[in-house]
């Protein structure tokens, strides 16, 4: 069934989902909790997945426990993959969806999917985007949306053509925890005061930056992973090497943008989401300094500059896969009154509050805006103190609540209330490039020493 | 002093079969609560945050998490270990899931046996076996902590085994 056709009650199935997204909305607010996992099969939304490994598990894991949604077909070049989503799913929720190792085969067979969630390799996502969004298809796209910018772009261009949704994955735009803090915290309360400075990193173990291991039986082929386009024309490849451009693309330059792209992306997106603009310029570094076979930095660090009304920034951050000290991953934006570090874990989320220059938060805390932190108090009289150096010690404070859901889950219900209706995407493809185009210039600047000026040509979408 | 008439015989003594149930009982609480946290879960509060007097719009809620059990919860193999696990050419995949769907129902039911005194020795033997096959997979994975951890729970199934004659609170099954 085509799901434009007009229904014989003369509307298309997809008006009726977006339809029935309304009354949906009101009962399942007014609903007992044991109702709201049920949705009758006219209403559910079809989804088809392209791209079955971690971050598809992550996703499924996030999607399981909205309402309203069939899954229908399943698709990766890997089988044993395929068996795992397929068994997942059916396990999950007695169904079976449809099996395909490839993804414009999955297009054409499935014409009742509503929406398709992409989570491939980075250099897969602007093609499987733009053919599900030309097939009719909602689509929900991992971030980064592309390797190249111009494949990004592409990814702008059919879904402005197509008029379809097409949600991408910078999913703490959708966290309540990071929607409140802008919105109150920064905007409406000021907290901060002038921002002049924001940084942020995501700093791994080198444990957890080893290569992925699988056994090389349940890989695919030579031939497969040459027609998926691991190996390029003019490069000899041995399976073996295949297989591991398969497991780990992360690392190779034709395949992906390497740490700044995979883990920077998210926290630079919040650099220009909280800013509310792109920035003006951007300086790097970057080096193969532990992981020296890879074709990628294993470390980069970048700053970025900010014309705000407010006479300027600097944003500094930091991606290492050699070390995990220095807190982990979270944003932080300091001004002359306090300070944010937020971040998707709450456990790494702290806020500070200048003492002796900046105004009282009590009343804040007072109202629920803020909670007072348990910090441990400063010691100002030990014998390496030195009065002239030092800053009265900030207080510190918390949010006061926390998301009661997986992190991807508010980003994917955002995209799926869209799909009804009833909200609007948090970050379209349009928003998302508007955001990511900086980074591709991370690497440049990095590889070439030089400082890069944005002009509209860069950051163009 | 007549000592035939002070010291216990071996029939009467206490000491050993109180040791043997105390081996027991640890070996079978510890199978027990493994087995139970298997279906072991976390959910976080819904209720929302109250600020200003109302619950905030945005859906922040209170940040507390809970832990709960329920059949649906069930991994029998932990999601940590899994991955590596599925790496391993020794381990095939089909074997893994069949493994890790037994693991946790043969958990509770040697934990019983063996804290009730049920066949005593069959039970412990398996329960051995079981502890032997943690085992192997956490040699292949080079999880050396886990292997000694192991060995440690084996020693005490041994020891249980070695005395078994002398084992008195049984409930049923005592050849066995």
């Amino acid at each position: 069934m085509n799901p434009d056709l007009p229904t014989p009650g003369g509307t298309s199935r997809r008006d009726f989902i977006r339809a029935g997204g309304l009354a949906a909305a009101g009962l399942v607010l007014g609903a007992p909790a044991i109702l709201r996992a049920t949705t009758a099969p006219s209403d559910a939304i079809k989804v088809g997945f392209i791209g079955l490994g971690k971050q598809h598990e992550v996703l499924f894991n996030a999607m399981k426990n909205i309402p309203g949604i069939e899954y229908s077909a399943v698709c990766d070049i890997m089988k044993n993959r395929v068996g795992s989503a397929f068994s997942r799913i059916k396990n999950t929720f007695g169904n079976e969806p449809a099996r395909y190792i490839d993804a414009q085969e999955m297009l054409e067979k499935e014409p009742d999917l509503d929406a398709v969630i992409v989570s491939t390799p980075d250099f897969w996502h602007s093609r499987h985007t733009v053919w599900s969004l030309q097939a009719g298809k909602a689509v929900y796209c991992e971030k980064m949306m592309s390797d190249t910018i111009g494949g990004a772009r592409a990814m702008v261009a059919a879904m402005d053509q197509t008029g379809k949704l097409c949600q991408i994955g910078h999913q703490r735009r959708s966290n309540p925890r990071y929607i409140f803090t802008l919105n109150e915290l920064l905007r409406k309360q000021n907290i901060c005061g002038q921002i002049v400075n924001a940084n942020a990193q995501w700093n791994r173990a080198v444990g957890s930056s080893q290569d992925i291991q699988v056994k090389p039986s349940i890989l695919p082929d030579k031939e497969t992973l040459l027609k998926y386009g691991y190996g390029r024309p003019g490069q000899d490849l041995s399976l073996e090497q295949l297989q591991h451009r398969f497991l780990n693309w992360r690392f190779y330059k034709d395949l992906s943008g390497g740490p700044i792209s995979d883990l920077g992306a998210h926290q630079i997106d919040i650099f220009n989401w909280f800013f509310g603009m792109p920035p003006s310029r951007v300086m790097a570094s970057g080096g193969r300094n532990y992981f020296k076979d890879r074709e990628h930095f294993d470390n980069v660090m970048c700053i970025f500059d900010y014309d705000t009304p407010d006479g300027g920034a600097r944003a500094f951050y930091q991606v290492l896969t050699t070390t995990s000290a220095g807190g982990g991953y979270f944003e932080s934006f300091m001004g002359i009154h306090g300070t944010i570090n937020i971040s998707e874990r709450a456990a790494y989320t702290r806020i500070y509050r200048e003492a002796g220059t900046a105004p009282e938060w009590d009343s804040l805390v007072q109202r629920g805006y803020l909670k007072k932190a348990s910090a441990p108090a400063p010691v100002t009289d030990s014998s390496d103190v030195i009065a002239s150096y030092e800053s009265a010690a900030p207080e510190a404070y918390e949010l006061p609540g926390g998301l009661s859901k997986p992190p991807h889950q508010p980003h994917l219900e955002n995209f799926f209330a869209a799909m009804r209706g009833t909200e609007k995407l948090t970050c379209d493809a349009r928003h998302a490039l508007e955001s990511e185009a900086p980074i591709y210039w991370v690497n440049p600047a990095a590889e070439s020493g030089q400082t890069i000026i944005f002009t509209p040509g860069h950051l163009h979408t | 002093m007549n000592t035939a008439s002070t010291s216990s015989s071996p029939s009467t003594d206490l000491g050993p079969a109180l040791g043997l149930l105390a081996i027991r009982i640890w070996l079978g609480v510890r199978a027990i609560l493994t087995g139970v946290e298997k279906f072991a879960g976390t959910r976080s509060s819904d209720a929302a945050v109250i600020i200003d007097g109302e619950a905030n719009s945005y859906g922040l809620t209170d940040a507390a998490a809970t832990k709960f059990y329920a059949l649906s919860n069930y991994q029998g193999i932990p999601a940590a270990l899994q991955k590596s696990f599925e790496a391993e050419p020794l381990l095939p995949g089909w074997a893994l899931h069949i493994y890790g769907l037994v693991l946790g129902p043969a958990l509770l039911a040697l934990g019983v046996t063996v804290l009730l005194g049920i066949a005593p020795r069959v039970s412990l033997f398996l329960m051995a076996l079981v502890y032997t096959s943690l085992t192997v997979g956490l040699i292949l994975i080079k999880q050396d902590g886990g292997v000694a951890w192991l060995a440690a729970h084996l020693t005490l199934v041994a020891l249980a085994l070695l005395f078994s004659d002398r084992d008195k609170f049984l409930l049923w099954g005592k050849k066995w």
